[in-house]
This record gives C-alpha cells, sequence and structure tokens, in this order.
C-alpha cells in the first residue's frame, strides 16, 4: 500500500545534521503520525561520502535514499528526482536536510491538507541560536556551540523546546509574511501540476527557487495557502548559503533577487496573504483571509 | 546610463522607490509618506536587500543594502545619495 504522506529531504555534505534531522521526523519523534503510512526519501546532492539508509536502521523509518543523477551546487535537481520517486498522496519537500522537525508537524501538515481539496501547506522556519545564524556566526556561533545549545534542552527529549533556543527568520510567525517554508506539503496532483522545482534556478544553494516555489504554488489556481501554528523546522548550522555569514547572506540574497527579477520579470517579495492559520493540536483554524463560509466548512470536517 | 547612485535624479528615485515599496508591499497607491521608515511600512530586512537587487538592476548602479539601514527613509535615502533633481536646485536658487 502507498503511504499517505512522503518527505523528500536533500542533503548535501550533512554528516552531522542530517542524522539529527531523520529523528526529528522519525515515528518514535513525531506525535499523531502511524509508522509505516509515511514514507522519508532521503536524495543525497553529491555528497563525497553519500549516507545510506542502514545508518539510520534504528529509527524507524520507511526510508529510502537516493542519489542524485545530476548532482549539482542547486538542489533542484535532487529535489525533483525525490519528488518523482514519492508515492505519498501528500508530498513534503524540505530542501535543506539540516532542518530539524518540532513533533506534531507531520500531523499538523497532514490534518491541514486534509481541510482543503487544493492546499498549500506552509510551515515556519526558525534557526537555532538566539539571533539569524548569519549573525550569530560572526560571533562564533558554530557547530559546537549548537550541539551545547541542543543539549541544554536534553534534545530530543521534548522537541517543542527548541522554540526556546531558535530564531524565527521572519517577523511575527506565522501571521507575517513568509518568504519560505523549509517544509513544504501540498498533494502529488499539485507538485506534478506545478512541475516541481524550476530547473532555471542553477546557483549554488539554489537561489530563490524555494520563494520561487512556495509563490509559484500559491498562485495556482483555487488553491489554498494553510499556515501551521506551533510547529516550524530548525535550521541547523552547516555553511549554507545565507547562514554561514553575513556577507555570504546579503550577496546569495542580492544576486538571487536580481536574477529572479530577471527570470520572472517582477521583484521577489515575501507571501503576506494570510491564508489559513491552522493550529492542529486543537483541531482549528485561527485566522483566515478567505470567505467565512468556506473556512466554516472546513473546520467542520 | 547612472553608474553610480549620484547620477541618478533624485526625483526619479523617488518615484521608483515609492511605486516599488508600494507595489511590493501592496501599500494603496498615493498613501506611502516618504518621511516615514522603511520599518513602518513593513519594509524588513530581507526585502531591504532585495530592494537594493532590484534597484541595480533597474539603474544598472551598485547599491549597498545596507545603506537602507543607515538611511532608513525614502527621502533620507535619497537626498544622501541621488543627484539633487533640477526643481530641487532651481528651488535653492530662487529661495
Amino acid at each position: 500500500m502507498d503511504p499517505d504522506l512522503s518527505l523528500v529531504v536533500v542533503c548535501y555534505e550533512m554528516a552531522r545534521e542530517l542524522p539529527r534531522t531523520l529523528l526529528s521526523l522519525s515515528p518514535a519523534y513525531q506525535r499523531g503520525v502511524s509508522p509505516g503510512r509515511y514514507e522519508v526519501i532521503v536524495v543525497d546532492n553529491g555528497s563525497a561520502e553519500p549516507p545510506e539508509a542502514r545508518q539510520f536502521a534504528d529509527f524507524g523509518l520507511t526510508l529510502r535514499v537516493l542519489r542524485c543523477s545530476s548532482a549539482s551546487p542547486s538542489p533542484v535537481a535532487a529535489l525533483n528526482e525525490g519528488l518523482a520517486a514519492a508515492r505519498g498522496t501528500l508530498v513534503g519537500a524540505w530542501i535543506d536536510g539540516a532542518r530539524l522537525a518540532s513533533p506534531g508537524l507531520l500531523h499538523a501538515a497532514t490534518t491541514a491538507a486534509s481541510l482543503h481539496p487544493r492546499p498549500i501547506v506552509a510551515t515556519t522556519n526558525y534557526q537555532l541560536g538566539f539571533q539569524r545564524q548569519h549573525l550569530s556566526a560572526a560571533e562564533g556561533y558554530d557547530r559546537a556551540r549548537e550541539d551545547e545549545l541542543l543539549g541544554s534542552i536534553d534534545w530530543p527529549r521534548d522537541g517543542y523546546r527548541l522554540f526556546e533556543v531558535a530564531t524565527p527568520e521572519m517577523k511575527n510567525p506565522p501571521f507575517g509574511p513568509m518568504l519560505e517554508s523549509n517544509a513544504l506539503f501540498m498533494p502529488k496532483s499539485l507538485w506534478n501540476e506545478l512541475s516541481g522545482y524550476d530547473p532555471a534556478f542553477t546557483e549554488p544553494g539554489g537561489g530563490m527557487v524555494n520563494p520561487d516555489t512556495l509563490a509559484r504554488a500559491c498562485a495556482l489556481p483555487a488553491t489554498q495557502l494553510i499556515r501551521l501554528m506551533g510547529e516550524a523546522t530548525f535550521h541547523q548550522i552547516h555553511g549554507g548559503m545565507t547562514t554561514s555569514s553575513a556577507a555570504l547572506a546579503l550577496q546569495t540574497l542580492n544576486e538571487g533577487s536580481r536574477f529572479y527579477l530577471r527570470l520572472r520579470g517582477q521583484p521577489l517579495k515575501p507571501i503576506r496573504k494570510l491564508g489559513w492559520v491552522v493550529d492542529a493540536s486543537k483541531n482549528a483554524i485561527l485566522a483566515c483571509d478567505g470567505p467565512s463560509e468556506i473556512v466554516a466548512g472546513a473546520v467542520g470536517q | 546610463m547612472a553608474t553610480t547612485l549620484q547620477d541618478i535624479d533624485g526625483d526619479t528615485l523617488r518615484a521608483w522607490m515609492v511605486q516599488y515599496i508600494t507595489t511590493v508591499l501592496d501599500l494603496p497607491e498615493g498613501k506611502l509618506d516618504t518621511s516615514e521608515s522603511f520599518t513602518t511600512y513593513g519594509l524588513d530586512s530581507v526585502e531591504a536587500v532585495v530592494m537594493a537587487g532590484v534597484m541595480e538592476e533597474e539603474f544598472r548602479v551598485q547599491v549597498d543594502p545596507m545603506l537602507f539601514f543607515e538611511h532608513h527613509t525614502i527621502d533620507d535615502f535619497v537626498q544622501t545619495y541621488a543627484k539633487p533633481s533640477e526643481q530641487s536646485l532651481a528651488g535653492e536658487k530662487t529661495g
């Protein structure tokens, strides 16, 4: 039987970070999801020593580890290969395999997706540490400090304590402007409609491909943006394009926004439309900017 | 073609910034006060960096995004970096 949910996780040289990410997606950590009803597909994007599924055998995951057939500095090909391999009705894409999940994320995404026939379920991005990592890195924040930080909350005992030691990437999550979502969930049919991630984004890290994907998804006809309340992903520092240093973050964003403008003919901008904000733990839609009768219908399901 | 911000006419740059911010933030036309700070409109640091990139594309000049954090109103930014417009120069001469 095909799984209800597939998760596509892209990694590159994440020997330290990937095991934690997969642990955070495991049945022992995730609440309210049935083991065997979801699969995780890791796509390695050209690591010198690619991960192997047997390394994570203890996690109890239905796991496949693929190697991208055309590995490149951009994660786009790896993502699209993972999306093509996904068997679930609902598919979540993890463009950055260094991100930990909160414990109710999979349950919340699945619940939220069931509220609408064409859902775009977006989660908020956080970064571990008390300021964004392109700033904290300049003050000495590194993998060792991060290990200590995770130790200080006894992670993974209560994954919700990640919120105590992390910083949101955008203001006022999940209600504020949203540039991108690391864990983006859509039915497989919508991913197909979107043709996955756009291969035009060949820059290291994919440039602005993740904001582009969210924007294009929200622009598909009759879709509903659904933001998750109380769940998030948390970035582990690992040398990424926008988290290693302020200079690199500025350069990446600057060059990425220029490329985006040339490609799309319009400036990159965060999603300001609220959509629906769902708190799956309360089985409630907390806020919306759509017609109230639609929301009332969704809540009643 | 402009090579630095100082080659751009102040009125042109001001109008461009007003139009850009109005569009990106989905603000009502004609409601943006150029003496208020970018954060008042809701323009965050990421969007300021993006605006710098778009400005570079539009005017073919280099724009350090940090300038928006040092001069955080449209008026301040334009007065500091752009070429004084003909109109304001005329005003100075007659004033």
